[in-house]
């Protein structure tokens, strides 16, 4: 059985008055996808900051690989990979030079930035200042910095916010990818959709506390209602919504006197989702 | 510190500084400005003394008045001599009375009136004086009343003995190394406004590295600049290693100046007007050397006096260590409070 890559024990961290993060606990698996939810302003950020040493917790520990964050900073952060939810490239270099850039810092003697650019869909373009480039391009130019050094644990903050379907999926792809070659991957998303899709399971973050860790198999479960959704056809021609809740022991003598009773044009069923899940247990929204 | 990741700092700050066209523009320009201006300008002092005669009787002994490296021009009258000495084509006037043969012949003082440039040295008015009254007292064979008469004209050149463009050129290489403050300010500046700094801090370079990085550059871009402008101008020849010290205190100096306004630019634009701020009162000491006497001792708590200061008293005039090491020693005491503050406003704003 794989260690845990990531270990947060009871982080804490206040800026003044506010208190970003407040007393979190939670642990990664060597090799998960971890999707860590919650508005904006929740802290998400913060816990992102603490983990990867920017910020050095005001309560608690964050343990990356066995090693406590606060007092190996340079070693841990010579494991991981970051990739920002803002573009920050030297716009004025090319897309080969950033990524040469960062291999320098780590390291890396031997390093091929013609495969990576390729392996991200830039091939052709590498030689370009990234200033030309557009913000899909900017945005897979930063997953790929993120993994010049294969890093053993991968932070991707929104990674695929506001791109393009093409360029999203070609980001999920590597996510993917980064998992099979036995990455642990932190994954801070709005995309519910995305999440529910990558995530082996998933963090709610709201004030700073977390509200619910699990697979999202097991929130649907938990906190969702799964339904059918029919559409039939009144005696006047009109179409109205009908709706039946499952798993519970009125579902099938429901769905009896909906087929004997009325004309069933469309039916499908319908799960929760982990946004009206995150609704249900915070009374607020993901994106505000 | 690790040298691999300053390396790779250094290399890359280079490379976004030069592809900057402004400061890549602005660094080459600079130089060969303040090349030409130091080369158009005299190389040498015009020692001969011109002065200025009103008489509208020639006493015969003062058609003797022509000594070597002094010239006397004869003036159509009192109030264009004034006017000659006032905008400076004398150093001195002499006006004659219209009696003054006649008071001789008597036995009388004639009153005799100098005028003096305000630049015009002690030591020649003396001379003027001295001179005057030897004549006098050649033609009658007893002293003369002399009513003297100054205008002030501007600042006092008093031992301004250098050539002019020697005397410019510690104002010439502070130029050279305040620019580079810009230039580095504007890259600390990006760095963070941009978030690049954020990418760089999760990697393993420590905050040191950056630091050491930010400053080798500054230091070397300032530094190498300024070491050439005065080795084309001949101003490394006298004391090498008094002037290339005193270079790379200024280099540091400015290093810590553009650690400062990073910290509060976002990129060229805000770093402007903080440079502004900054570029006035360090230029303030230049002014000193260039026009001696006008500033007084206050000038002393400008940092950059002592740079200025050192670089003059080296270059013009051979100052050694024993002559500049108090200078030195102030400026690098400068540079030690100016760089920790620039280094602790800085860490402020990468967290």
């Amino acid at each position: 059985m794989a260690g845990d890559a990531i270990v947060a024990e009871e982080l804490t961290y206040w800026y003044g008055e506010l208190v970003a993060v407040d007393h979190i606990s939670f642990n990664v698996a060597e090799g998960e996808i971890l999707g860590f939810l919650g508005p904006n302003g929740a802290g998400k950020t913060t816990t992102v900051k603490i983990l990867t040493g920017l910020l050095r917790p005001k309560g608690g520990k964050a343990t990356l690989l066995g090693m406590d964050v606060a007092k190996n900073v340079e070693k841990v952060q010579g494991e991981i990979g970051v990739c920002f939810e803002d573009a920050n490239l030297y716009e004025q270099m090319s897309a080969i030079e950033n990524l040469r850039l960062f291999a320098r810092l780590f390291g890396i003697r031997s390093f091929d930035a013609d495969a990576l650019l390729r392996r991200v869909g830039l091939a052709g373009r590498e030689k370009d200042r990234v200033e030309a480039y557009s913000k899909g391009m900017k945005q897979r130019l930063m997953v790929a910095r993120s993994i010049v050094n294969r890093p053993r644990v991968l932070f991707l903050d929104e990674p695929t916010e506001g791109l393009d379907p093409a360029s999203a999926e070609s980001i999920r792809n590597i996510i993917l990818e980064e998992r099979e070659r036995g990455a642990t991957i932190f994954l801070t998303t709005h995309d519910m959709m995305e999440a529910d899709r990558l995530s082996d399971r998933v963090v709610f973050i709201n004030q700073g506390k977390i509200v619910a860790l699990d697979t999202p198999h097991n929130l649907k479960q938990q906190y969702g209602k799964r339904a059918l959704k029919a559409k039939v056809s009144t005696h006047s021609g009109e179409l109205e919504d009908r709706e039946i809740i499952l798993d519970t022991p009125e579902t099938a003598n429901a769905i009896q006197e909906l087929f004997a009773q009325e004309r069933v044009v469309t039916i499908h069923s319908e799960e929760a989702s982990l946004e009206d899940i995150f609704i249900r247990i915070t009374g607020r929204g993901l994106v505000e | 510190m690790n040298l691999r990741i300053i390396g790779a700092l250094i290399s890359k700050d280079f490379s976004l500084f030069f592809r900057n066209r402004f400061f890549a523009l602005m660094t080459v320009f600079a130089l060969i400005t303040y090349l030409t201006i130091y080369f158009v300008m005299p190389s040498s002092v015009d020692e001969s003394l011109k002065i200025g005669l009103y008489a509208p009787v020639m006493p015969p002994v003062f058609e003797q008045l022509q000594e070597e490296s002094l010239e006397i021009e004869v003036v159509e009258s009192d109030e264009a001599l004034r006017e000659a000495v006032t905008e400076g084509q004398y150093v001195a006037g002499v006006a004659l009375p219209a009696d003054i043969m006649e008071r001789f012949m008597l036995g009388q003082k004639p009153q005799i009136t100098l005028y003096f440039a305000s630049d015009t040295p002690e030591e020649l008015k003396d001379a003027v004086v001295v001179l005057i009254r030897e004549l006098a007292y050649l033609q009658t064979g007893q002293p003369l009343a002399i009513e003297m008469s100054e205008e002030i004209l501007g600042p006092d050149m008093l031992g301004m003995q250098i050539p002019p463009r020697d005397r410019l050129r510690p104002l010439l290489v502070f130029f050279i190394l305040i620019i580079e403050t810009m230039g580095l300010a504007t890259l600390i500046g990006e760095e963070v406004g941009r978030r690049t700094i954020q990418a760089l801090l999760v990697t393993p370079m420590t905050v040191k590295d950056l630091f050491a990085a930010k400053g080798i550059m500054g230091i070397s871009l300032a530094f190498g600049q300024a070491a050439l402008f005065m080795a084309i101008v001949g101003g490394i020849s006298g004391q090498p290693l008094v002037i290339l010290a005193a270079l790379l205190l200024g280099a540091v100096l400015v290093t810590g100046i553009g650690f400062l306004i990073g910290s509060v630019a976002k990129d060229m634009m805000s770093a402007m007007p903080w440079f502004l701020v900054a570029l006035i009162p360090l230029l303030i000491p230049t002014v000193s050397v260039m026009f001696p006497g006008l500033i007084t001792g206050w000038v002393k708590v400008i940092p950059s006096y002592y740079l200025v200061d050192t670089l003059h008293r080296a270059a013009n005039f051979g100052a050694g260590w024993g002559d500049v090491w108090q200078s030195l020693l102030m400026l690098l005491g400068f540079n030690v409070v100016i760089v920790w503050i620039g280094i602790t406003a800085l860490r402020r704003k990468f967290r």
